[in-house]
């Protein structure tokens, strides 16, 4: 018999706002514990929730490039149950009313483009970090109440590929509309998977297993393989699925399960009193839309459009942050190549060397562009390029300074220039009738005599333009 | 509905996280038998379907707060009404996931 | 010489005079707090109280609460002093922030003087439910007669002029009832008017901060100092801050007034219903039209179950957080879920926990349509029918109470009576729409005084005090408090 799985996934994304979602206490990560805590945070008793405006923008923003219907009202519910990470005894959500539905995404399948349905997305609210010891627990209540978007699609997912590149999609998308750092192996990107299998052609769902704890866009893709052959091999073994939560076991390249699922629990939704509905403008909503950043594609048509070619552009958009650096660098549209040069060659593996990320790189945008202005324009060559560069990544000083420092020139001198060729035809004789016969690399060899001679000063497009002259002089 | 047996109500309380004794579910048994008369009546009100469950007492509205960074409490604030801390956190019995 | 039986405006006339310091009201209501036999108080703020009253110097002359002692109910946060809601649960919490409205009173520079008991978390109507036990009826030195709650200990200490105003909360008629058994002006505002960040929420959708005083002026002033847009209170009014003084003393030429016939039916006491009729004879001889007009019976009867029901269960939610982990008494446990079942088992008295499971039950995913989602229909068919009402008329006047004595044991026992259902707990529908609605004092039984009520448009708490002014000065019944009674 053949199966077919039914794969639907949840993905929880954290914003990256300044406050959180319900209360204005800062929202980052990496603070010392419980040292960005507001009442609210802490379920004080009294304290109410407000709604951060920059969180309805992010959730808007990804609607929207999610193709999704947008509710211009918003309301909230709370989700009531007890558990120990979650201060209030309930979560604020939107259950009811989400503020994105039916949207969908376009992902490269194995069979070509493929739409995958996304059903709803709506904002809630993180719960408290819990550090398990040995024999005890801690809590941490700065992530208490960071900002969520939810995104639930429906179960248009066939495999672990498919599920690999809706997934990536997302990513992408809060990544680039600069909403969240997407990070999945940091909890700022969580992903859970819903799948069951059931024969083809069976209209009927099979039954449900839960796949959590997810850390990695790869480890999507292989824990759903294997739990379809997992359960392909129960069911082909005449055993039965049984409904359960598992978490995927990197070592093992297995799931494993976590709990068994009993009656499923009723969280008893009610609509959030304290927040009265908030009615967006539509001017609102259009402006939200209108001032995201652009989508990688957008990006990637651009950076096309201005000389790189595909594999070019890929390259730099592989990372949010890099591609932000490069467009700051490509503002005045000039010496793009030479900039894209400069970045993903030398910049790269000093950044990769030194273990910095871009965002902390000390060069600023405009320095680097003098820099290619001064390897544009014939000043230096690309290699005296790199060395001024290496200076530069220590106090961000005026490329133009170092230059000087450092004595490094081109010679553009036509007088040295000539002599330098007379010296070179001079030398080689084969060579000027082996280029009259047409063979194009004499003239290249003749070029390298003059550089060598010159020591590598001189400028080398000055020296192709004098030598042809010469030689048609000849 | 559900049907109110004393095992029901038991469950519905630890659910809630508390307990109580056995003479008080029974009073809570009566209890619910009041309020499903009085429910009974709003049940038979002729138009109770013509309107949607209200939540907010007259047409209102909320505002969105903008996105700045507020006050945060202190370690000390958040954590002196907590009994039992441990390097700035606070303590429980372990968590099994 | 006792000042603390005084009016706020009277207390201002004198401290602009200077011949009564607000150190020396502190003092007073401290003492009078301390010896307090009616269990009003959670806590008295002796050294605190003292210390702001000292500091405060200079009468500001257009600062009509500068140097007022008050006192507030114990389920509204204040900084470093500790709020128990007279729950075990929170028995010793201390919050680290404070209620908005005790922000905008210390802005005022009132000065606070204790925190009074209420039934446990507020949810109950009798003042007899808290952590401390029964708190008395200044009236009744028998101590069998109820002052009502939840906001029983407020309503206690100014009746019993320890200040001259509290603050309370009011969530089905928390504030208005215990008002009559007191005979207060008690005030609740339009949903919104007052924030109620800072106020431990009992069902939020129905929640409302509001106060007590001894005179409809002195309530005016008080609305007019706590009013206001509040950013952290997510269902706070915007531009809806009048001066509620204006219009104070206008009158109630041509105010249209109507009374339900069947709350009136639904009362038996005869000295309630002569004084009530009376009032309304006041009433019309200045101007009002008063007009007694029918409201439907079943809505009548369906306020008390939509009430139950719909209150139960946000209160369920909102005490979720009452666990033990992050303040309250922590119980024992080897598991979180131990901690938290022993620190809840303890600190929750059998009728919170009652009306927990019921709130809970009625939230359930195969409950709600027919317990929570139809509570709020009927919600909905009751407040659409009083706006109706509000087409015509602009104040709705009640009878508060059933009688003026309510003994604490042995109460109504048919829960299913008009008694019940309508004369005890109609002020609830000022709940359910969020309307302006205050209580005072009309009449005296036998040493015990009692309220009516006058309720009206959202957002028209204004008139509301206008027509209480005018009703207040026909009836002799201002600043009425246990000393002038008694004496």
């Amino acid at each position: 018999m053949n199966f077919e799985a039914v794969i639907g996934i949840e993905i929880h994304v954290e914003m990256k706002t300044k406050s959180k979602m319900f209360s204005s206490s800062p929202n980052y990560f990496g603070a010392s514990p419980n040292t960005l805590v507001s009442p609210l945070d802490m379920a004080f008793p009294g304290t109410m929730p407000t709604v951060n405006k920059q969180a309805v923008i992010n959730a808007i923003r990804v609607s929207n490039l999610l193709n999704m219907e947008i509710d211009h009202t918003l309301y909230f519910d709370r989700k009531n149950y007890f558990y120990s990470d979650l201060p209030k005894g309930y979560q604020i959500t939107q259950n009811d009313r989400p503020i994105g539905k039916n949207g969908y995404v376009i992902i490269d399948s194995l069979d070509g483009k493929k739409k995958i349905e996304i059903e709803r997305l709506h904002m809630e609210e993180d719960t408290c970090k819990q550090l398990h010891l040995s024999t005890y627990t801690l809590l941490d209540y700065n992530r208490a109440g960071t900002p969520l978007i939810e995104i639930v699609s429906r179960p248009d997912i066939k495999n672990g590929y498919e599920a690999m590149k809706y997934v990536d999609k997302i990513r992408e998308i809060v990544v680039f509309s600069n909403v969240s750092d997407g990070k999945m192996e940091e909890g700022s990107l969580r992903c859970d998977v819903n799948i069951s299998l059931r024969p083809v052609g069976e209209s009927k769902f099979g039954t449900k297993v839960e796949i959590k704890n997810l850390n990695s866009v790869s480890n999507v893709q292989k824990a759903i393989d294997f739990e379809i052959r997992r359960q392909s091999g129960i069911l082909l073994s005449g055993g039965i699925i049984s409904q359960e939560t598992r978490r995927f076991d990197e070592t093992k390249k297995e799931t494993v399960l976590m709990r068994k699922k009993t009656d499923s629990v009723d969280y008893k939704y009610f609509r959030e009193p304290n927040i009265a509905p908030i009615y967006l403008s539509d001017e609102f909503v259009q402006k939200a839309i209108d001032t995201c950043l652009p989508s990688l594609d957008q990006k990637r048509d651009y950076y096309l459009s201005l000389g790189l070619n595909i594999d070019e552009a890929n390259q730099v958009l592989l990372s949010f942050e890099m591609s932000n650096y490069f467009d700051k660098l490509i503002e005045g549209k000039k010496y793009v190549k030479t900039l894209w040069n400069l970045l993903m060659g030398e910049v790269l593996s000093y950044l990769n060397k030194n273990e910095i990320e871009i965002n902390d790189f000390i060069v600023t945008p405009s320095n680097l562009v003098t820099l290619a202005s001064l390897i544009d324009s014939g000043e230096i060559s690309f290699n005296q390029g790199k060395k001024i560069l290496q200076e530069m990544v220590k106090n961000d000083d005026d490329p133009k300074k170092i230059q000087e420092v450092l004595g490094l020139k081109q010679n553009s001198n036509l007088g040295d220039i000539e002599s330098f060729c007379k010296e070179a035809i001079k030398n080689n004789p084969q060579s000027i009738s082996d280029y009259k016969n047409g063979k194009d690399r004499a003239f290249s060899f003749l070029v390298g005599q003059v550089m060598k001679l010159s020591k590598g000063k001189v400028n080398p497009q000055l020296v192709s333009k004098v030598m042809k002259e010469l030689i048609d002089k000849e | 509905m559900k049907e109110v047996t004393l095992e029901l109500l038991k469950q519905c309380a630890n659910n809630l996280l508390f307990d109580m004794d056995q003479e008080q579910y029974q009073t809570l048994l009566e209890e619910f038998a009041t309020l499903f008369k009085q429910m009974e009546l709003i049940g038979k009100i002729e138009d109770i379907d013509s309107v949607t469950p209200l939540t907010f007492p007259y047409p209102c509205q909320s505002y969105l707060r903008e996105d700045i960074e507020g006050e945060t409490l202190t370690l000390e604030e958040t954590l002196k009404n907590a009994k039992e801390v441990e390097d700035n956190q606070i303590k429980l019995p372990k968590v099994v996931l | 010489m006792s000042y603390l039986d005084k009016t706020i405006v009277e207390l201002h006339e004198l401290l602009l005079k200077k011949e009564v310091t607000p150190l020396l009201l502190a003092k007073e209501a401290i003492e009078k707090a301390k010896k307090d036999p009616n269990n009003a108080f959670e806590t008295i703020v002796e050294k605190e109280a003292l210390e702001f009253a000292s500091s405060l110097k200079e009468c500001e002359e257009d600062n009509l609460l500068w140097g007022i002692p008050f006192v507030c109910k114990d389920n509204i946060s204040t900084k470093d002093i500790l709020t128990t809601a007279s729950s075990e649960i929170l028995k010793d919490y201390v919050p680290v922030f404070d209620a908005e409205v005790i922000r905008k009173l210390k802005d005022k520079k009132c000065v606070l003087i204790g925190k009074t008991t209420l039934d446990e978390l507020a949810m109950g109507g009798t003042g007899t439910t808290g952590h401390k036990g029964v708190t008395y009826n200044p009236y009744d030195p028998s101590k069998t007669c109820m002052i009502g709650g939840s906001s029983c200990g407020s309503c206690a200490s100014v009746a019993a002029s320890i200040v001259p105003f509290s603050l309370g909360s009011d969530t089905g008629d928390s504030i208005r009832k215990p008002a009559s058994y007191g005979g207060l002006v008690g005030y609740k505002p339009t949903w919104g008017k007052i924030s109620r960040y800072g106020l431990f929420p009992f069902a939020p959708s129905l929640d409302h901060v509001g106060f007590f005083t001894r005179s409809i002026e002195d309530g005016a002033i008080l609305l007019n100092a706590l009013q206001g847009y509040d950013p952290k209170d997510g269902s706070s009014l915007k531009d809806h801050d009048e001066d509620n003084l204006k219009n104070l003393k206008n009158g109630v030429n041509g105010i249209k007034i109507c009374v339900f016939k069947e709350i009136i039916d639904s009362i038996n006491d005869k000295v309630i219903l002569d004084a009530f009729n009376k009032s309304i004879d006041n009433l019309r001889s200045k101007g009002a039209n008063v007009n007694i007009i029918s409201f439907p019976k079943e809505l009548l009867n369906a306020i008390y179950p939509t009430y139950m029901v719909i209150s139960c269960a946000e209160a369920t939610s909102n005490n979720a957080n009452l666990d033990g982990i992050k303040f309250g008494p922590r119980g024992e446990g080897n598991t979180y879920q131990e901690v938290m079942m022993n620190s809840r088992t303890k600190g929750f008295s059998e009728l919170i926990k009652r009306r927990f499971v019921i709130g809970s039950y009625s939230l359930f995913k195969e409950n709600q349509e027919e317990l929570f989602l139809r509570a709020q229909k009927a919600r909905h068919l009751i407040v659409n029918k009083v706006n109706e009402v509000f087409e015509k008329y602009d104040i709705i006047y009640s009878p508060c109470v059933s009688k003026a004595r309510n003994p604490i044991k042995g109460g109504i026992d048919d829960k299913l009576s008009s008694t019940y259902l309508i004369a005890e707990n109609h002020l609830a529908i000022g709940n359910f729409g969020g309307y302006p609605s205050l209580s005072l004092p009309i009449g005296m039984d036998d040493g015990f005084p009692f309220d009516a009520n006058l309720t009206g448009r959202v957002f028209e708490d204004s008139l509301v005090f206008q027509v209480g002014y005018a009703l207040e000065e026909t009836l002799g019944y201002k600043n009425l408090s246990i000393e002038k009674v008694v004496k």
